[in-house]
C-alpha cells in the first residue's frame, strides 16, 4: 500500500482507566497475555502494507517509547518514512488535546507533508484486527472523501454512530448514544483522503474548534461530502475504563474472539523479549486460561490472564484474574477478581478478592 | 563499505545432514531441528556469539538449507544485524574457470571460505557446529587462547571413561597444553573430550588449511586432520574445561533425553536473564489452555491450545491438543496437532504431525530391548485409530493408515 498512511492516536489516558493509566496512555495499556493496545493499531497497518506511520503522543509516554522504539517488531523501520513518533510540536496547543481535531492539528506539519493520498486514523486503544487491505480497496474504488469503519456491535458507553443512505454511504453523525436504535456504531477507525483531511482541520484550525466528529465529520456531511461504510463486524472494543478491560480480557478466553483478533495470516506483532516456555510443575492447575511464555506457574490458575514472566509458587490460587508481567504471587497466597498490573509482588498466604463488576487494580510495582 | 578489521568472527558449521535423527532431518538440517519448546538447535550458538560479544557469524550450509536460512534471517533475533558485522549463510559457491564443488569436510567448508574470513581479517576465528545445547562465554574461552598464545585452544569437558570412547580424547601435559589427541580411542587415557569447539589463530589455521587441501590423503576434517597435524608440527594447542550443561542432540534417543532435561533443574537456566537465548517468534498470541487441560511437569510455548491431558512433555510453538487426547513424556515440535482421544507417550512428534482422533503413538518403557522413542516425521499423518509401536520412525502418513 504505496499510497497510504497511517496516523495513530496515542495520546490519551482514559480517567475511567485509573490506575492502569497512571504512568502510560491507553495505548502502552497491557493486553491479552503479551500485547499493548498500540499493538493492534500498528500490526493492522503493517499488515495492510503501511509502511509509514505517525503516532500522536502527547505525555505519559515513556512506556510507550520504550515498548515501540524505532517500530522494527511491525517492519516500520525504514530507511525513507517508516515509524515517526510524534509529540506536540507547537506551543499554542496548550494542555491536554481536547479532541482528536485538535491533536491532528497540533501535528499539522506532519500531516502536510504526508506525501500519499489516503490516510488511515486509527485510535490506539481500539482492540480489533480488521483487514485494512480491503477497506483501503473499498475507500478507493467507492471515490469518497473518507471511509468510516462501522459495525453492529453496540457498546454500553455512550459513542457516535451513523445513519445511513439508501445507497448505504453515510448519512448523518449521531453524538452521545447508548443504544443500537439508529445507524451503526462509528468505531473511529478511518480512512481519509489527505486532501479532504486538510480542508476539514485548516477550517476547525481557524475556527479554534477540536472535535474530529463534530467539527469535522458533521460539517463535511452537512455540506454534502461523501463518506462510505465499511462493515465489520468481527471483534471490536474500545478499552476506555477498568470494566471495559476486564470484559475484554475475559473476552479472550473465549475461541470466536481469539480467532477474530488472531487470525494466522494477519499475526499481531509486538515487542520481543526472549523468553523461555512455560513451564508447569507437578502441582500445577490450570483451566480456562491464556499463559504467555517465560511463566513459571506451580500453583492453580483459572479463567485468568498470564502475561510474560509470572511465577505462580505451590498452592497459590488464581481465579478470574489479569497478571500483568513479571508479576510474583507467593505460596498458598488467593487472589479473585484482581488485575495486577507489571511487577507486582504478593506475598505468601495474602488473600485478595475484587468484584465480578468491578475488579480490584493493584498499582504496578507494587508489594503486598 | 568499510569493514572494521575484528579479533575474532565466528564460523558455524551448520552443513551437516544428521542422518541419525532420520525423518526429523529429511527437509531440514540439524541446527534448524526445534529444541526445548522455544528454540531451534542453532539459537544456542548463535545466541552464545551474541552475549559473547562476536558479532559476525559465517553459517556453513549445504544440506537441506532452505528452512535453515530462512530462519537465521538478517540475524535480528539475535541482535546480530548491525552494520559492520552480521550473520552470513555460506553455501558452497562457483568461481570462474573452477566447477565449484560440495564442503567435502569441515576443515574443507572453511577452506572454501578463506576468502569470506579474509575480509574480516580477524586475529582469531571461533569453529562452532550447530549440533549441541549449552551456553558458553566464547568471550572467556577467547581471553585464556590469547593469553596462551596458543594456535588453536580445544573446549573440552570432562566426561566418564566409558563414554570416552565415543569422543576426541585430550591428553594434557604438564605444561597444561595438549599433548595428544586421540578419536575414539579404545583405551582412553584420558576423560577430557573435545566438544567440537575450536579457536584457532588465524594465520595458523589459514596455512594449516591450505596444507590439508593440498594432501591427497586426508579427509579434511578438523578431528582427525587439521588438530592431529598441528599437534605433530609443535603447535601450542590449549585446552580449555567447560563445565556445564553440554549435550549431543544427534540422535533420536539423545534429543528426546536433552528434551527432557529442559523440564527438570539442569544447570542450563534458561530463565538467566544476563545470558538469554533468543530465538525467532512466530508471532502467535500466549497458549490457551481450555476447560479439560490438565499439564503438569511440562513446558509449552506460545500459539499452543491445550484441551488435554499433558505430562512430562515438551511442547513447541502453535501445538494443538484435543480434549480427552493424552501427552506423556513426548516431545511435540512446532505445529504438531493431537486429535481427541489419542494418545502419544514416549515419542517425538515431528513438525505439523498429525495424530487423529484415537490413534496411538509410543509405548512406555517395558523392558524389552527393542524398546524406543517413537517418532512421527514432519507432516505425516497418522491416521484414525492407527498404532505406532515404540521405537518406529515413520516418514510418509501410508505407514500409518489404521
Amino acid at each position: 500500500m504505496k499510497n497510504v498512511h497511517g496516523i495513530v492516536y496515542a495520546y490519551h489516558s482514559s480517567p475511567a482507566l485509573g490506575d492502569l493509566t497512571r504512568n502510560r496512555t491507553n495505548a502502552s495499556l497491557p493486553f491479552a497475555g503479551r500485547y499493548r493496545l498500540i499493538d493492534f493499531a500498528l500490526s493492522a497497518l503493517s499488515n495492510a502494507g503501511v509502511r509509514d506511520v505517525g503516532v500522536i503522543m502527547q505525555r505519559d509516554y515513556q512506556s510507550l517509547l520504550d515498548h515501540v522504539a524505532g517500530g522494527k517488531a511491525w517492519d516500520i523501520s525504514r530507511r525513507r518514512g517508516g515509524l515517526k513518533l510524534l509529540p506536540p510540536f507547537g506551543t499554542h496547543h496548550e494542555g491536554d488535546y481536547v479532541g482528536t481535531a485538535e491533536a491532528l492539528n497540533a501535528v499539522i506539519r506532519y500531516v502536510r507533508d504526508i506525501p500519499q493520498e489516503n490516510i488511515v486514523l486509527y485510535p490506539a486503544d481500539v482492540v480489533c484486527n480488521v483487514d485494512l487491505t480491503d477497506v483501503i480497496r473499498q475507500h478507493i474504488v467507492s471515490g469518497c472523501g473518507i471511509t468510516a469503519i462501522c459495525s453492529d456491535y453496540v457498546p454500553k458507553a455512550v459513542h457516535y454512530r451513523l445513519t445511513r443512505k439508501e445507497d448505504g454511504k453515510a448519512e448523518k453523525v449521531l453524538f452521545r448514544q447508548t443504544d443500537g436504535s439508529q445507524g451503526v456504531l462509528a468505531t473511529e477507525l478511518y480512512v481519509v483522503r489527505k486532501d479532504t483531511l486538510l480542508e476539514l482541520l485548516d477550517r476547525c484550525e481557524a475556527e479554534n474548534r477540536f472535535h474530529f466528529h463534530r467539527d469535522c465529520l458533521a460539517a463535511y456531511l452537512e455540506q454534502g461530502g461523501e463518506m462510505d461504510i465499511y462493515m465489520y463486524n468481527g471483534y471490536i472494543r474500545r478499552i476506555d475504563s477498568v470494566a471495559d478491560y476486564f470484559e475484554s480480557s475475559m473476552d479472550m478466553l473465549k475461541p470466536g474472539p481469539r480467532a477474530d483478533l488472531f487470525p494466522e495470516d494477519r499475526p499481531v506483532r509486538t515487542k520481543e523479549r526472549s523468553d523461555v516456555s512455560t513451564y508447569y510443575s507437578e502441582q500445577a492447575q490450570v483451566q480456562n486460561s491464556l499463559i504467555a511464555d517465560g511463566c513459571y506457574i506451580e500453583g492453580t490458575v483459572k479463567n485468568c490472564i498470564i502475561f510474560r514472566g509470572v511465577r505462580v509458587a505451590p498452592g497459590a490460587v488464581l481465579e478470574n484474574c489479569i497478571l500483568m508481567q513479571d508479576t510474583v504471587v507467593g505460596a498458598g497466597a488467593s487472589l479473585k477478581y484482581i488485575i495486577a498490573d507489571k511487577d507486582v509482588s504478593v506475598a505468601d498466604y495474602v488473600t485478595l478478592a475484587g468484584g465480578e463488576k468491578l475488579p480490584l487494580v493493584i498499582p504496578k510495582g507494587s508489594k503486598l | 563499505m568499510v569493514i572494521l578489521k575484528k579479533n575474532c568472527i565466528a564460523m558455524l558449521l551448520a552443513g551437516g545432514q544428521g542422518s541419525r535423527l532420520y525423518a526429523l532431518t529429511a527437509k531440514v538440517a540439524k541446527p534448524g531441528m526445534p529444541f526445548g519448546g522455544k528454540y531451534r538447535i542453532i539459537d544456542f550458538p548463535l545466541s552464545n556469539c551474541a552475549n559473547s560479544g562476536i558479532d559476525t557469524v559465517g553459517v556453513l550450509t549445504q544440506y537441506q538449507p532452505l528452512q535453515l536460512n530462512r530462519y537465521v534471517g538478517s540475524g535480528q533475533p539475535w541482535d546480530l544485524d548491525t552494520e559492520d558485522g552480521g550473520v552470513y549463510i555460506l553455501p558452497p559457491y562457483q568461481s570462474a574457470g573452477e566447477r565449484g564443488s560440495w564442503f567435502s569436510g569441515t576443515a574443507n567448508a572453511i577452506y572454501q571460505n578463506i576468502d569470506f574470513i579474509e575480509m574480516y581479517d580477524p586475529d582469531n576465528v571461533l569453529i562452532l557446529s550447530g549440533d549441541h545445547i549449552y551456553k558458553m562465554d566464547y568471550a572467556k574461552m577467547l581471553r585464556a587462547h590469547e593469553e596462551a598464545g596458543a594456535a588453536c585452544t580445544i573446549a573440552v569437558i570432562q566426561v566418564s571413561m566409558e563414554e570416552a570412547t565415543r569422543f576426541g580424547i585430550m591428553n594434557v601435559g604438564e605444561n597444561g597444553f595438549i599433548e595428544e589427541f586421540e578419536e575414539k580411542p579404545a583405551h582412553p587415557k584420558s576423560d577430557l573430550a573435545s566438544m567440537g569447539i575450536y579457536i584457532f589463530n588465524w594465520k595458523k589455521l589459514r596455512q594449516a588449511l591450505i596444507d590439508d587441501e593440498n594432501d591427497p590423503n586426508s579427509d579434511k576434517d578438523f578431528g582427525k586432520n587439521i588438530i592431529p597435524k598441528m599437534l605433530a608440527d609443535g603447535e601450542k594447542l590449549l585446552p580449555y574445561r567447560f563445565e556445564g550443561y553440554w549435550r549431543d542432540v544427534g540422535t533420536i534417543t539423545s534429543l528426546w533425553d536433552a528434551n527432557m532435561d529442559m523440564l527438570g533443574n539442569t544447570s542450563l537456566n534458561l530463565f538467566d536473564p544476563q545470558w538469554p537465548i533468543r530465538a525467532r517468534s512466530p508471532i502467535r498470541p500466549p497458549h490457551f489452555a481450555g476447560s479439560n487441560a490438565h499439564i503438569e511437569h511440562s513446558i509449552v510455548t506460545e500459539g499452543c491450545v491445550i484441551d488435554g491431558q499433558v505430562d512430562n512433555s515438551v511442547l513447541s510453538a502453535n501445538v494443538t491438543v484435543g480434549a480427552g487426547a493424552k501427552i506423556s513424556y513426548s516431545v511435540l515440535m512446532p505445529g504438531a496437532v493431537v486429535e481427541p482421544g489419542a494418545v502419544v507417550e514416549y515419542a517425538i512428534l515431528g513438525e505439523r504431525a498429525v495424530v487423529a482422533a484415537g490413534a496411538h503413538v509410543g509405548q512406555q518403557p517395558d523392558g524389552s530391548e527393542g524398546w524406543g522413542v517413537a517418532t512421527v516425521g514432519p507432516d505425516v499423518r497418522v491416521a484414525c485409530g492407527a498404532k505406532v509401536p515404540a521405537g518406529a520412525m515413520i516418514y510418509d502418513s501410508e505407514e500409518v493408515q489404521s
